[in-house]
């Protein structure tokens, strides 16, 4: 019989399911691109899970974060739904306890965290532009034809530097276009580009903020051995990447709750595995109640209202 | 005479003056509600595109009140409320986009120039604000006058007690106990913050997405700009080398080292819209200065998009990084 303890991080590119022991060792891990659809790629990651655990497992506990982690933590009745910089840094000073800056790149977002003593002192997140995150690269590897597995491996053999303009994505699709017709090769444009990338994001988040290492690059941007060595460049300093970089806010969850179940002592709120197999339905309605006309978001379960948000005077959150 | 007040800009700060003033005069004072979704869009459709949000959000509200048939809009020109510092540009023109946007609308137009030599802003209305459109009586204005600086004196006063504009303004205006508002004497508050924005920003809740409320539900104690004293402001301002040219700019920044140095507030939060020009540098002033007073400082850029996961996770973060802070300090203790 075995305990666990799982995370789950819903985010606009991928989903990642992670299930620790009493231990706090990671037992499984799923890094499941989300498609536009968080409910089915959680079921599919609660599926494959309980394919491959012991059938005598014990789930003690369960959080959620990420994008869709309020949608997500009703369906799988999570105990602890946590916004994604404090799951990323409680993975990250977990695993490099004297961690001292995290870059964290994801799909959509990117953000940098300053810890001292293992706690959050600051961050910063892109504010209203996405400009220099994973979707941008996917966008850029498709353009140029190449897998975005192979963009690490491309910018390192580039032979010679060429400078793309990093402030904006579009201006950064423009120049890359005009320096393919100068006669740069891919990779080199793939290397400006990772540079690029690197120097928007230090300029927009890091700027007026004290980065010290040891400095911890995660997100599943990590994976492009090309950012790295971008990075390293750029701050003149070595880069750690975890080994579970790409699911960092599923683990970080997932140890917040097993903090909180050893903590507290109760019992997990998880609907078990039948969860996957449950017809949760989400919708979408505008109030009307008043002129705010929120956008309240509903959620199903068997035709029975289970959760309702998004309304800012509660009328309905208050009404189940 | 009804005259149409726009519930955006400097509204929340002078709405229980500029009220009590026309309704002293007998003049039926009508109001746009709260900024909604087809409000701001009739703005962004009647203004130039590069203009800042709140200003496409005043021009949704001057034709929504245009629609309801009022006999005027009140438009006031702010030119300057403290020696030697001046508006943005756009409020010294608002009046001028606004009769330049919309054609046939100048004769329906009340545009007081507003050039006083503090947040006071009664002396500006001594002359007939109205020229030949309502026929004023000079003591009955004088009269009208006196309450409405009354009034509008206790909201200030209710304002820093810690009451939210809006509950500030409920209250000077009978319209409201102060009992009614029990955020000031929540039972057990272990953060507080430090808001800081315009006006029009903070409290217009399409904008800033109702930041305030959304802070406190999550036990936080807020603290804003306009609940300081004057002399908090000037004690600050007298530190520096230089100081902004813009009086509210000014002020945010003042209030913003005033929390710097506040022991109670653990951080602050900045809020923006996006393009604004003064905000550049005060925003920037405030954010390189975080680290010499070791508190975590975040901006929150606003504009016509209408998401609120981004805002959502953003406070949560910064609150949750504050209450862990917080307990592990306890622990150790």
């Amino acid at each position: 019989m075995q305990d666990i303890y799982l995370g789950i991080d819903v985010g606009s590119v991928s989903t990642n399911i992670v299930a620790l022991n009493n231990e706090g060792e990671v037992v499984h891990s799923q890094y499941i691109r989300t498609n536009g659809q968080p409910l089915e790629s959680v079921k599919n990651g609660l599926r494959e899970l309980k394919k491959n655990i012991d059938q005598n497992t014990n789930i003690k506990g369960v959080g959620t974060t990420g994008s869709g982690r309020q949608l997500v933590g009703v369906m799988v009745g999570a105990d602890v739904i946590k916004n994604e910089i404090t799951a990323h840094a409680t993975a990250t000073a977990q695993v490099v306890p004297d961690v001292k800056t995290i870059f964290e790149i994801g799909g959509q977002d990117s953000k940098i965290i300053i810890i001292e003593n293992q706690m959050v002192v600051d961050f910063a997140m892109n504010t209203v532009c996405a400009a220099g995150t994973g979707s941008f690269l996917d966008h850029q590897a498709e353009r140029l034809g190449v897998p975005i597995e192979k963009f690490g491996d491309m910018a390192l053999a580039a032979e010679r530097d060429v400078r793309i303009a990093g402030r904006c994505t579009v201006f950064a699709e423009s120049d890359m276009i005009a320096k393919q017709q100068f006669g740069f090769s891919k990779g080199e444009i793939i290397r400006g580009l990772c540079e690029a990338l690197v120097r928007n994001y230090i300029n927009n988040l890091g700027r007026g903020k004290k980065l010290e290492p040891p400095f911890v690059f995660q997100g599943g941007v990590a994976a492009n051995k090309g950012i790295k060595s971008a990075f390293e460049k750029e701050i003149g300093h070595e880069v750690i990447i975890p080994k579970y970089f790409n699911i960092m806010g599923a683990l970080g969850s997932a140890i917040l709750a097993k903090e909180l179940m050893e903590e507290t002592g109760s019992d997990t709120n998880f609907r078990g595995f039948e969860a996957a197999d449950l017809d949760f339905m989400p919708s979408t309605f505008e109030c009307g109640g008043c002129s705010n006309n929120c956008e309240v978001i509903k959620v199903e379960l068997d035709k029975q209202v289970i959760a309702m948000w998004g309304d800012r005077c509660g009328k309905w959150t208050n009404s189940l | 005479m009804k005259i149409g007040i726009p519930q955006s800009l400097l509204y929340t700060y002078y709405y229980p003056f500029w009220k009590t003033y026309f309704e002293e005069l007998g003049i039926e004072v009508v109001t746009t509600p709260a900024t909604t979704k087809s409000i701001i869009d009739k703005g962004v459709k009647a203004s130039v595109p590069e203009i800042c949000v709140p200003i496409k959000v005043y021009i949704g509200h001057v034709i929504t009140l245009l629609e309801q048939n009022v006999d005027y809009v009140f438009v006031p020109r702010f030119v300057s409320i403290k020696k030697g510092q001046y508006f943005c540009p756009k409020f010294m023109g608002l009046p001028d986009m606004i009769r330049h946007s919309m054609e046939g609308v100048e004769e329906k137009l009340i545009m007081p120039f507003i050039n006083t030599k503090s947040d006071n802003i009664a002396d500006a209305f001594k002359n007939n604000i109205f020229g030949d459109k309502f026929p004023l009586n000079h003591k009955q204005n004088k009269r009208a006058i006196e309450k409405a600086e009354k009034i509008w004196l206790e909201f200030r006063e209710y304002s820093k007690k810690g009451y939210s504009i809006i509950e500030a303004s409920a209250i000077a205006l009978g319209k409201a106990s102060k009992e009614a508002f029990q955020s000031l004497n929540q039972k057990k508050i272990d953060v507080t913050i430090g808001l800081l924005g315009y006006v029009y920003n903070i409290y217009d809740p399409f904008i800033s997405m109702d930041i305030l409320s959304k802070l406190r539900e999550m036990g936080v104690k807020v603290k804003t700009f306009e609940m300081l004293e004057e002399e908090d402001f000037n004690r600050q301002l007298k530190t520096m080398p230089k100081t902004l040219f813009w009086t509210f700019s000014d002020k945010l920044l003042a209030a913003g080292y005033h929390f710097y140095n506040d022991e109670e507030v653990d951080g602050l939060i900045h809020v923006t819209a996006f393009g604004c020009g003064p905000d550049s540098l005060l925003g920037k002033l405030l954010e390189l200065d975080a680290s010499i007073y070791k508190k975590p400082f975040m901006t929150v850029r606003v504009d016509e998009h209408s998401g609120e996961n981004h805002l959502q996770t953003r406070i949560e973060a910064f609150v949750d990084m504050i209450k862990r802070k917080k307990l592990k300090v306890q622990r150790g203790a």
